[in-house]
């Protein structure tokens, strides 16, 4: 009879840890694994994949029926819709400063500080806030969100190579952490990572976007860049072994399937169903390919992505 | 240590007879270094060959079919642990359950075989029916499958652990091959002459690896080798653990006891209906070849058949679009005009920012053989006769009120070209990121 | 290093801390011990760094006036010995330390002005800033450490005239650069004579004056050390960090302007320590690079000897010479036509209609070429016309033209002149209106009325070409200067110049094998789609894709370090005939996740390169024939081997290694170290017929290198063969020497 033997991967190295939150802030730590995601007979993990909630600090003008049904009037109230978030089981807040976007208000220093103190002190968990994705935008307006936020180990994002060097700077100065974005691939990320820890970041100050390709928009290539990133972080690269964030919910609930209500195949099924499991599927694959932190917009699926976490952690 | 290309090359008969399908002995060879054919492709093959290519003759995971004509289930033949080390390469089977003891079991066995929906010009379905024998009666548990069998085109697995059940069951549709399940320690032997009277896939259920090795190996001797596994782990963990053991072990071990395709039940461990479609979803990208689920809405279908779309796709040949006008937003005929290459990213990127700028418009698709923009115009097969042809071969004169194009900003160099190409048109550049085209419309439509 | 300079700073060193010491001994006297230190601006802003640069070197927390006695001992510890009339072994190291200390010794003494209540200084009517408060710090901090303020300008002293002080500020303004003033000169400083001119300083005007001594400029480098420690992420007393912080990220220097004292010397000893050189408008000696600061450490221009027509001109060289010596990169934000730019022009086309100019085709010759220069002979930003002007014309005349560019950059090399020249044609195109076709003595530019109506002049070809080369090679391109001759007789010299270049740096390419050089370079480009490909590019080999020379990746190495193109040092040489290194194993190990350990650059059948998918060719072996087929992207004909080009890639792409198969680019078929291990071109059996046209001339060349002139018609083609028996009869009949070659297999 052939005999059963279960071969182990030992890996070299290990997903840097790494702790969201400080300065009497509850604090959410992820990363530290040395096995490829939940293999829990490989090696040790330490930690589970975090499950963030993202507000804008704006009522959202494009988001889906489906997402405005379920958060009804916080939406007006980032500091409310934070707290709601919170109840519906957030770990960490993502504050999306969309009002900041030049197409979309261009508001300014004042209003960004504004709006992270206010979320700051409505909630104690850990916060991660976004930019515009404009590099001249953010770099006037993150320095001021990582003032107000100092000491607080907050996570600021994105910065890509033309403007991690402000957004660098201020995570040093402040005691925060950056979260570097580059476009589904592993050289560039690797490439701005070098930059980052080469510009003084700790290597336990950086989270890594990989960008999200949601399910059926890209979904496979985030998750074979994120599995050779994972597979070269654990070979020992550690310049690679950063833990993920992935803003799913923003790029899920983006598409059609999520967004549309009418015209559409009948084969699409339920609207509000539909797209729920659209971000939930989302996260799940992502997770299996080395997610460590998904940000989501559904309160549904913040509850079902998170007690699928808690079953994978065995 | 796998062989080479050349080293296989050397063993076999260099006639270049091309009766296995390949130009050249040397092509052949190559295939098998890949462990993408099989050496019993061969006629000529010697002896000495096939023992010095043992490795190379058999792929890690047992090719195994289940059902009959267009709409089989074909499963296993899988080479890699990591879909960018080169593909998977059959998509997992998505079947529905349904029970004996239910009365609308085949109505709903019509409703999910009937479905199907159409992505990036792909038709997807669900691939079959489990029946499952809950009615613990043989000659109920027989009727559906008869009456599944008759309603539906898809292949059928049939549920019981009753041999007598299982029998009754396979005189109806035993030549439709349908998936025994299941061969336990129990009733091993009578699962076995069944799936050898019937020529049946037959599925084993054990628990833990070695008892389902030791039922494979059993199994294999009494040369019943179209096998598929269970190895009994219904939840998350449990289910990744062994899932990731048995790819691993057929293929960095080649153990051939567990090189087989696995059969899941994600319904059995999940809580709700979003939590089945998430385990399903798990054991899509983590090494499942057929997955059982116990729901079935379009609004979850659609979603799974996605994931496994993404999952399986090559990614040394990336998804096509049809060549081609997309409406995006209800476009008119004085709505915006961009066009773009077939690289489905590239569309799905360009296509979402279209939709959520506000501008209703028509995106044209021209078959750049799934190169994105950069790439395919580096390799010459997005120019502006390319693109000019498009142009009209969609009609695009007769159908917009308007003579204006946005080209891609990456390839501003074609503007000249295409104005040739073009000559009464105007050629406007937009920006070289998706991401930018909003903000561009805005500015640059009137 | 100059005796001079040394016996100065440390004679300035002693002065200095000789001040500190009787200082303090007399505060102390008088305030007592718990006097409260506590450095603020003059508009009351505070610092939470302590007394900064004496907390960041040495990690002491200084509150109080008795804390100071600990950080005037380090001083004085630190002082050696003054250099005795006769005898002095220069050394470096200790007039840098001198310099530390004299640093110390100037914080202790604003200290204890602070505590005396003389700090910010008042003179007359006139606030002094004193130091920099911590909140625009930050604001400044951030814009330098993150490029978008280019670095300060620490300037002591006085300027020769006050139009001068004036114009030395407003050159050092428009380059971005902070500007920190102390110090005087008889009194007289930099500072009263932009009073004098009416010239507002402060936070708003970028313009600091930090107090009228020579110590007040030590505020400059508390400055930049807490920015090291706010920024950086270095803990207080990690000198060693915050030191090479200010090298690599703070751009600052001092000028000095006017006679220095020892003190002055003393100051910039320590300001060196921070990698800030000193450039000084008098008579002293040079220091020249040793490594503290990235190029010299001191620079002589004595004012009245700068070349130019008036003083203006001289503070315009002397603040360039500034920005040179500190290594400063200039953006410039827009490209100043009048027309507009950008890449959504490159595809433009202007046609006849349109048409207010063209050079070269038919017209008349048209040539450009780019060299480089000695930094010296190179004036930034210089362009001229030689000739008529797009005014002299009529429209839609058609005439000759030279574009001469002229480069010098500190990592300049002669052989980035061609990659650099090959942007001219992509720069140039990017003007609206503005069309340009070809290269080297072949270039076509047609200029259209539209530009020409918007103010288009020939003139700003050179802002196009300025503006681009410095913002996208400015890692190698320090200056860029631009000639345009359109005078005949003129550009028929220059043609004959370009000429000569052209073939000296073909000539010269030539001669780079890969035996000459030591590095390789490497490709990860594609690995976004092959992950475990990887392309090592030798001089005798290009990349796959044919895009990628040796040279190529050696330029885009220098101006993007951590770019997909990394230098691959050959190390050991394991096998020449095959071209095995064992660096370049190593490298290939390392960085294809670990899934190829060994790479050939000259075998087919050992350990061969990988193919991404991107390849020109394919190579693959006709066993039967004893040799090899290449096939070429663009030949869509049957071959021997019974695959296609496109289906033999689905065998060989992907970055897996497959021995007896592999991609390659075109040229490679030409080189020296073709398949050497196999036994060079006498292996081809079959050969893509639109290579062999387009390579007539330099296969005909290898042939008769590899000893047989007629060794290309023996090779076949898709027109002479397309299956493995027509290959064997038509090698048969031409009697193809690999058919008596030893066996590959």
């Amino acid at each position: 009879m052939p005999s059963v033997e279960i071969p182990l991967e030992k890996w070299t190295g290990q997903v840097h840890q790494v702790t969201l939150g400080a300065g009497g802030r509850k604090t959410v730590t992820v990363g530290g694994e040395n096995t490829l995601p939940y293999l829990h007979f490989d090696g040790t993990i330490p930690n589970k994949t975090a499950v963030a909630i993202e507000i804008q600090d704006i009522a959202p003008a494009d988001w889906s029926p489906t997402l405005l049904k379920a958060w009804g009037d916080v939406v007006n109230d980032p500091a409310t819709w934070a707290k709601k978030a919170v109840e519906y089981g957030a770990e960490a807040i993502l504050l999306n400063l969309k009002s900041a976007h030049p197409d979309e208000g261009n508001t300014g220093i004042a209003e960004a500080k504004a709006v992270t103190d206010k979320i700051l002190s409505a909630v104690d968990v850990p916060l991660i806030v976004i930019g515009t994705g404009v590099a001249d935008k953010d770099n006037e307006i993150l320095p001021a969100v990582s003032e107000a936020a100092r000491g607080q180990r907050i996570a600021i994002g994105n910065c890509e190579e033309k403007n991690y060097r402000t957004v660098v700077a201020v995570c040093i100065a402040d005691g925060h952490i950056a979260i570097p974005s580059s476009p589904v691939d592993l050289n560039l990320a690797k490439q701005l990572n070098i930059l980052l820890t080469d510009a003084g970041l700790p290597i336990d100050a950086i989270l890594m976007d990989p960008t999200t390709g949601a399910l059926g928009y890209g979904l496979e290539y985030t998750y074979s860049v994120m599995e050779r990133l994972r597979m070269a972080g654990l070979g020992g690269d550690k310049l690679t072994a950063m833990p993920i964030i992935n803003n799913v919910g923003e790029d899920a609930w983006k598409q059609k399937e999520a967004k549309v209500a009418q015209g559409l195949p009948e084969s699409w099924g339920d609207m509000e169903t539909r797209g729920i499991i659209w971000e939930e599927q989302t996260a799940i694959s992502l997770m299996q390919a080395g997610s460590n932190l998904v940000v989501l917009r559904h309160p549904q699926s913040v509850a079902k992505v998170g007690a699928a976490i808690t079953k994978l952690m065995g | 240590m796998a062989l080479t290309g050349v080293q296989i090359y050397k063993f076999l008969p260099k006639t270049n007879c091309k009766e296995c399908g390949f130009p050249t002995c040397l092509s052949f060879a190559m295939k098998l270094a890949q462990r993408a054919t099989e050496l019993g492709a061969c006629p000529y093959v010697s002896d000495e060959a096939k023992s010095n290519l043992e490795a190379a003759s058999r792929p890690p995971v047992r090719l195994v079919t289940v059902g009959v004509g267009e709409k089989k289930i074909e499963v296993g033949n899988e080479v890699v642990l990591f879909r960018h080390e080169k593909t998977f390469v059959h998509p997992a089977g998505l079947v529905l359950r349904v029970k004996d003891s239910d009365a609308d079991a085949v109505a709903k066995a019509k409703e999910a075989a009937a479905y199907s929906v159409e992505r990036v010009g792909i038709n997807m379905y669900l691939d079959g029916i489990a029946i499952e024998n809950d009615s613990k009666d043989a000659a109920k548990f027989a009727k559906l499958a008869a009456d599944v069998k008759a309603a539906t085109d898809v292949a059928l697995i049939l549920m019981s652990s009753d041999t007598a059940a299982m029998k009754a069951a396979l005189e109806k549709v035993g030549e439709d091959k349908p998936l025994i399940y299941a061969a336990t320690a129990d009733n091993a032997d009578a699962m076995i002459e069944l799936a050898k009277k019937y020529s049946c896939p037959l599925a084993v259920y054990g628990n833990g690896l070695q008892e389902v090795a030791d039922l494979t190996e059993q199994a294999a001797k009494a040369g019943v080798e179209d096998l598929v596994i269970d190895p009994a782990t219904r939840g998350y963990a449990d289910s990744l653990d062994a899932l990731t053991q048995i790819r691993r072990l057929a293929i960095k071990k080649s153990f051939v006891a567990l090189g087989y395709p696995v059969i899941t039940f994600p319904g059995e461990g999940a809580e709700s209906i979003d939590d089945e479609a998430m385990l399903a979803g798990m054991h899509i990208a983590k090494y499942a070849s057929i997955i059982v689920l116990d729901n079935f809405s379009p609004a979850v279908a659609y979603p799974l058949l996605t994931a496994r779309l993404n999952i399986y796709t090559d990614p040394q040949k990336p998804i096509q679009m049809a060549a081609g006008v997309y409406p995006l937003g209800d476009p008119k005929a004085d709505s915006v005009l961009c066009v773009t290459t077939n690289f489905s990213l590239t569309y799905f990127s360009i296509a979402g920012e279209l939709e959520n700028s506000g501008y209703p418009s028509h995106l044209l698709v021209c078959d750049t053989e799934g190169l994105s923009v950069l790439t395919a115009w580096a390799a010459g097969k997005f120019d502006a006769e390319k693109i000019a042809k498009a142009v009209k071969e969609f009609k695009l004169p007769d159908t917009l009120s308007h003579k204006k194009i946005i080209l891609p900003g990456g390839v501003a160099v074609l503007k000249g070209d295409l104005e040739d190409e073009l000559p009464d048109w105007e050629i406007l550049v937009g920006p070289r990121e998706a991401m930018a085209i909003g903000s561009y419309l805005k500015q640059n439509w009137s | 290093m100059s005796k001079f300079i040394a016996t100065q700073a440390i004679t300035g060193a002693h002065q200095t801390i000789e001040k500190a010491d009787k200082m303090y001994k007399e505060a102390l006297a008088k305030h007592g011990p718990d006097a409260v230190i506590e450095f603020k601006d003059s508009r009351g802003g505070p610092t939470a760094f302590h007394v900064p640069l004496i907390y960041g070197y040495t990690g002491i927390i200084i509150e109080k006036l008795g804390d100071l006695e600990k950080p005037l001992e380090l001083a004085k510890s630190l002082l050696p010995p003054t250099p005795s009339e006769h005898l002095w072994v220069p050394y470096l190291g200790e007039t840098l330390d001198s310099g530390v200390a004299t640093l110390y010794a100037e914080e202790i003494i604003k200290s204890i002005e602070f505590v005396n209540g003389t700090q910010p200084e008042v003179k007359g009517d006139f606030t002094y800033n004193g130091p920099i408060d911590d909140s625009q710090m930050r604001g400044w901090g951030i814009q330098l450490v993150d490029g978008r303020m280019p670095g300060f300008a620490a300037i002591l002293g006085c300027a020769k005239s006050n139009e001068v002080a004036v114009k030395i500020v407003r050159e050092c303004q428009s380059k971005g650069l902070l500007v920190f003033l102390a110090g005087n000169n008889n009194g007289r400083s930099v500072v009263d004579q932009l009073r004098e001119e009416g010239v507002e300083m402060g936070y708003d005007t970028f313009i600091v004056p930090f107090g009228s001594d020579t110590e007040a400029i030590v505020y400059a480098l508390g400055f930049a050390t807490r920015a090291a420690l706010s920024f950086g992420g270095v803990d207080a007393g990690d000198y060693r960090r915050i030191l090479l912080y200010n090298k690599f990220r703070c751009f600052a220097f001092a000028l000095v302007l006017g006679d220095m004292g020892p003190v002055d010397w003393a100051t910039g000893a320590g300001a060196i320590t921070f990698g800030f050189p000193a450039i000084c408008d008098t008579q002293v000696p040079n220091i020249l690079p040793t490594g503290v600061t990235r190029y010299e450490h001191v620079v002589s221009m004595p004012f009245d000897d700068i070349p130019g027509k008036d003083d203006m001109e001289r503070a315009e060289k002397l603040v360039d010479k500034c920005v040179e010596v500190r290594g400063i990169k200039v953006k410039i934000a827009k490209v100043a036509i009048p027309n507009s730019f950008g890449p959504a022009f490159e595809g433009e086309v202007v046609r006849r209609a349109n048409l207010q100019a063209e050079y070269g085709s038919k017209a008349g010759p048209a040539v450009e070429m780019l060299e480089m220069h000695d930094i010296n002979d190179i004036e930034d930003g210089k362009f001229e016309v030689i000739g008529p002007d797009l005014d002299d014309l009529k429209e839609g005349d058609k005439t000759y033209m030279a574009i001469k560019v002229d480069v010098a950059g500190r990592k300049m090399q002669k052989d980035f002149e061609p990659v650099l020249e090959r942007q001219i044609h992509h720069f140039v195109n990017g003007a609206e209106g503005v069309q340009h076709q070809g290269q080297r003595d072949i270039t076509w530019i047609r200029i259209s009325k539209g530009a020409f109506e918007k103010g288009f002049r020939l003139k700003h070809l050179g802002d196009i070409l300025h503006a681009n080369l410095h913002n996208q090679f400015g890692a190698i391109v320090d200056k860029v200067q631009v000639t345009v001759i359109t005078d005949e007789k003129k550009v028929a010299e220059f043609l004959e110049h370009a000429k000569e270049v052209y073939a000296e740096r073909d000539l010269r390419l030539a001669g780079i094998t890969d035996d000459s050089v030591d590095t390789f370079y490497s490709c990860a480009l594609c690995q976004s789609f092959a992950p475990t490909h990887i392309c090592v590019i030798n001089p005798e080999r290009t990349g796959l894709c044919g895009a990628y020379s040796w040279l190529d990746c050696r330029a885009a190495y220098e101006i993007n370090p951590t770019g997909p193109n990394q230098p691959v040092p050959k190390g050991k040489l394991i096998s020449q005939e095959a071209g095995e290194w064992e660096g370049v194993n190593q490298f290939v190990l390392e960085n294809s996740q670990r899934a190829i350990d060994r790479f050939t650059l000259y075998s087919v059948m050992d350990a061969p390169c990988t193919t991404c998918g991107c390849c020109e060719c394919i190579m693959m072996i006709i066993p039967e024939a004893n040799g090899f087929m290449v096939v070429s992207r663009d030949d869509y004909s049957e071959t021997p081997c019974g695959l296609k080009f496109t289906t033999a890639m689905s065998d060989v792409g992907g970055g897996a290694q497959n021995p007896g198969m592999m991609g390659h680019g075109k040229r490679y078929v030409t080189s020296d170290k073709f398949i050497s291990a196999e036994g060079g071109i006498k292996r081809l059996v079959w050969l893509s017929k639109n290579i062999k046209e387009e390579l007539a001339e330099e296969l005909k060349e290898a042939a008769i290198a590899a000893g047989d002139p007629d060794l290309i018609d023996k090779i076949a083609d898709g027109t002479t063969a397309t299956t493995s028996d027509e290959l064997m009869a038509f090698l048969e009949e031409k009697g193809h020497p690999a058919l008596t070659m030893d066996p590959i297999i």
